[in-house]
């Protein structure tokens, strides 16, 4: 009788750590940025801010807009699109800062649109396809589509995306003009 | 002397830093325990680890933590200069836990006011062994050197040769208190009744406001467990509760026969043991009086006079290392006699630093709330009345001004206290090798923030330990060389170019370049194609700060086998300092650590170019000038000077020379900053002066490139953000 109170005493244990653990797994943040909608793993995710006044830094990538300040923090902000070498947009009302935190460094996201979170399971998520000469580009960053529904969500690696070199993104910046085309 | 000296602070930084310390390297241990042998950087992490617990319990002076200390850094330092491959791993790695475990729980004993009464004796053996084995039969001079080495360290097994560790309960005066004199009998078939004596001893020191026992040294020594069942162990007792509330604590049990409690009044109090014990051996008797003395000194008023009547001269009350328990003190009278004389000393709280930061953020974003209520752009509706509003708008707006500068404020410390530390360590280190040395304290008011100073303590104390045991030469060898016999080392702090210098002077004997060189030579650190003539002195001092790298050719306690100064660099590094070494031979050395002003508070003023904000240090600008377009003289490359007052000076443009959009084209519409650094001056061009204030320098994330001439960034008080320009970044 002991033995199984403390059974279903530890599954329920398990289960509620499991349950924990979970909530966060396999959802995405959804964003657009040009024609494509991007999912970030919900987990990189600190919150969403509205755009507020940006301090430019002089002499440094043009995707880098500048420092924002959050509560007393200072921290940089990133424009997803100049990133992925898209033409720039007019920032409105609906442009958002999507502030991540990753290895403990916060930056924002300077994206256009916030979609919504999607619950995407592993099985639905396909490695991107490797077309042509830019596979190994691809990888960089996009580490997975996501399907839902219809729809497609690129899945981002976000310490890709703000780490890597300027070389691959160039790359991919082409091959996303061929794709446009 | 050393008496002088408040250990309290001290021993609460001790408790901490090792704690962590040892809490990292057992995570390291653990983490390779599984591999082969620990990779070359793990070696030196644990070296250092216990080279930095040996230093600072030897201050603290906890010999045996500081003698295992010291023998697994000698292992180790075998490990790392031999690389032996025939080390039985998990051996060593049981070793080092083992050793990890000893420090630990003698610092837990200390934590709770016990005594650190470990004996070291045994795991030293065992780590002499095992250095032996993995040293197999090799190298004869050097072993014997080790060998001698070891055989000091694990000589003291402290208690047998140290006059016993006492135990003093700082006593106090009430009127309520009551004098015992207790005896405990124990059972004749008692094992180790010394140690049930002291379980005694530690349930009366809750309520006791003064406690003495005999014998003395019971826990050290075992041998008083004999004495204590044939004549029973006695305590004095001073304390506010009855003879049954200490019958109940003491508590009859299995193992003692039976407890005699005496009421006595003050007088007996005081004469101790000697009534009936006249036998008592000599030391503990001397002790016992001094303790006596102490009591009478403390209680009684006019402190110092009664001192110097006691003409006892037997020993100074407490000695260093003793260990002085402050009793719980029943009411608000325990202010100890001992802070008495200090009168107006501040009176401070310590508050955990995230509460801090917390605060510090909230009061951010009241700023900007702030700014949002009285821009809001609802008051902009035209014919509103607004004089009220504005009015309590200036009131609330100084308001949550004041609140910032505290709150700023309260981040900054003075290095007073780390200088005292220093003070310390060249009082110790040099009273132990028989130097003398005047040590002089220059800008220690210098406020640099708490952050900052948590990080360069460790390093500057070690920077001070190697001025005083090789900056510093012996006596002899200063009379030698026509030096006053009395060395000199001077730690100065000044902010300077929005840095904070922190330097350390010595006027001894100075790098040797040649030695240096000739190491660095051996050790394959040098371009063979290059002769040494061509490197610059900062190059060759640099070398110094490698690890391994030690022009000392003996280990002594304090230095001399290359940790240290890359243990400095690394730490000053990791808050992006820097340490230049300035030295001549024969004449002293000065290393001076520079720390950028990352979190520091400083003035500055706040000026716009374009749609931009800036803030410079106002201790680089010498002037403002308004200029007219005639002082300018343009070369036909682009280059610009301006001639001010007969002088001339080269011209930036902040804003071209960042790009930035909308600034102002003309020199007539802008304000000329004359810089100067370092005797070099630039004439810095912006759009408008915003206004002077008090500013906190937050680096710039570390996801943003380093950009010539921007040392930080600063919140204003509208909540926007300024970047900071560094004036030294700008003139290059």
């Amino acid at each position: 009788m002991e033995e199984m109170s403390e059974l279903k005493r530890q599954v329920e244990e398990d289960q509620a750590a499991s349950n924990e653990h979970d909530t966060q797994k396999g959802k995405y943040m959804t964003f657009k940025s040009g024609n494509e909608y991007f999912g970030l793993e919900i987990q990189y995710v600190n919150e969403i801010i509205q755009l507020q006044a940006i301090t430019a830094i002089p002499e440094t990538e043009d995707y880098i807009k500048g420092l924002i300040n959050l509560r007393g923090k200072v921290i940089p902000v990133v424009d997803v699109r100049l990133r992925f070498k898209q033409p720039p947009f007019e920032y409105n009302d609906r442009t958002c800062i999507i502030v991540i935190n990753i290895k403990s460094m916060m930056v924002g996201l300077i994206v256009e649109k916030i979609a919504e979170v999607v619950e995407i399971k592993d099985n639905n998520i396909l490695p991107p396809p490797s077309i042509g000469r830019a596979d190994k580009a691809h990888h960089k960053y996009v580490y997975g589509i996501g399907k839902v529904g219809d729809s497609v969500k690129l899945l981002l690696d976000p310490d890709k995306l703000l780490n890597d070199e300027d070389l691959s993104v160039v790359e991919q910046a082409n091959e996303m003009n061929n794709d446009e085309e | 002397m050393a008496e002088d000296f408040s250990t309290d602070g001290m021993l609460d930084m001790y408790l901490f830093e090792n704690g962590q310390l040892l809490e990292q390297l057992q995570d390291m241990v653990l983490d390779q325990k599984d591999a082969d042998c620990f990779d070359e950087d793990s070696i030196n992490e644990i070296f250092r680890t216990m080279h930095t617990i040996k230093g600072s319990s030897g201050i603290m002076m906890f010999d045996e933590i500081t003698a295992i200390a010291h023998k697994l850094e000698d292992v180790f330092y075998y490990l790392r200069e031999s690389h032996p491959d025939n080390v039985p791993h998990l051996e060593l790695v049981d070793h080092v836990l083992e050793v990890a475990d000893f420090i630990s729980n003698e610092m837990d004993k200390i934590r709770n006011g016990d005594p650190a009464d470990g004996e070291s004796g045994q795991i030293i053996e065992e780590l002499d062994k095992f250095l032996n084995k993995i040293k197999g039969g090799g190298d004869g001079g050097d072993k014997g050197k080790k060998g001698a080495k070891g055989g000091a360290a694990a000589e003291p097994p402290a208690n047998v040769h140290e006059p016993p560790k006492q135990f003093y309960i700082a006593p106090m005066a009430t009127s309520a208190s009551r004098f015992y004199r207790i005896y405990i009998y124990f059972y004749p078939e008692t094992e180790m009744s010394n140690v049930h004596a002291y379980k005694s001893v530690y349930a009366l020191k809750e309520i006791a406001e003064d406690l003495l026992y005999y014998p003395e040294d019971i826990i050290s020594d075992p041998d008083t467990a004999n004495t204590i069942i044939k004549d029973g162990f006695k305590v004095l007792l001073q304390a506010q509760c009855s003879e049954e509330q200490i019958r109940e604590i003491i508590g009859v049990g299995y193992d003692i026969e039976k407890v005699d409690v005496v009421e006595c009044n003050a007088m007996e109090f005081q004469q101790g043991f000697d009534i009936e014990n006249g036998d008592a051996p000599q030391i503990p008797q001397i002790d016992l009086e001094s303790s006596v003395e102490e009591i009478d000194a403390r209680t009684q008023e006019g402190e110092k006079e009664e001192k110097t009547e006691e003409s006892k001269p037997a020993k100074p009350a407490i000695a260093p290392g003793d260990f002085v328990i402050k009793s719980k003190e029943p009411g608000k009278q325990k202010k100890l006699a001992k802070d008495k004389p200090k009168g107006e000393k501040a009176s401070f709280i310590s508050v955990n630093i995230s509460k801090m930061d917390q605060l510090m953020e909230l009061i951010g974003e009241l700023v900007i709330s702030e700014s949002v209520v009285l821009q809001n752009s609802d008051l902009k509706v035209p014919g509103l009345n607004l004089d009220n509003f504005n009015k309590a708008a200036a009131q609330l707006s100084k308001i949550s001004t004041d609140l910032q500068n505290v709150i700023m404020s309260m981040r900054m410390v003075p290095l007073a206290n780390t200088f005292q530390k220093m003070n310390r360590i060249v009082f110790d280190v040099s009273r132990k090798l028989g130097k003398d040395i005047e040590f002089v304290m220059v800008g220690e008011q210098t406020e640099v923030d708490k952050n900052i100073i948590e990080h360069i303590s460790d390093p500057l104390m070690h920077i001070v330990r190697n001025s005083v045991d090789h900056g510093i030469e012996s006596k002899e060898e200063r009379r030698d060389s026509g030096k006053s016999e009395r060395g000199k080392v001077t730690l100065s702090a000044k902010t300077e170019a929005g840095k904070v210098w922190i330097s350390v002077e010595d006027d001894g004997a100075g790098l040797d370049r040649d030695k240096i060189l000739a190491k660095a030579r051996r050790q394959g650190l040098l371009d063979d194609s290059k002769p040494d003539s061509a490197y610059l002195d900062k190059e060759v001092f640099q070398f110094i700060t490698l690890p391994g790298f030690s022009t000392n050719e003996v280990v002594t306690e304090y230095s001399g086998r290359g940790v240290g100064m890359d243990v400095v660099v690394q730490n000053i590094q990791a808050i992006g300092g820097s340490l230049e070494i300035e030295s001549k031979k024969g004449f002293g050395s000065i290393m001076s650590l520079k720390i950028p002003l990352t979190l520091a508070i400083i003035d500055g003023i706040v000026m716009e170019v374009g749609k931009s904000s800036f803030v410079m240090e106002t201790g680089a600008i010498k002037e403002f000038v308004r200029v007219k377009e005639e002082m300018m003289i343009h070369e036909p490359n682009g280059e610009e000077y301006i001639m001010i007052r007969g002088e001339c000076f080269p011209v930036l443009r902040l804003g071209q020379w960042y790009g930035l959009d909308e600034y102002k084209e003309s020199v007539e519409d802008g304000v000329m900053l004359i810089l100067e650094v370092e005797d070099r001056k630039v004439c810095l061009l912006v759009d408008k002066l915003i206004g002077e204030q008090e500013i906190v320098v937050k680096p710039i994330p570390s996801y943003i490139k380093k950009v010539k001439g921007l040392s930080g960034c600063t919140q204003l008080g509208d909540g926007s953000i300024a970047l900071i320009l560094d004036a030294a970044g700008l003139i290059e």
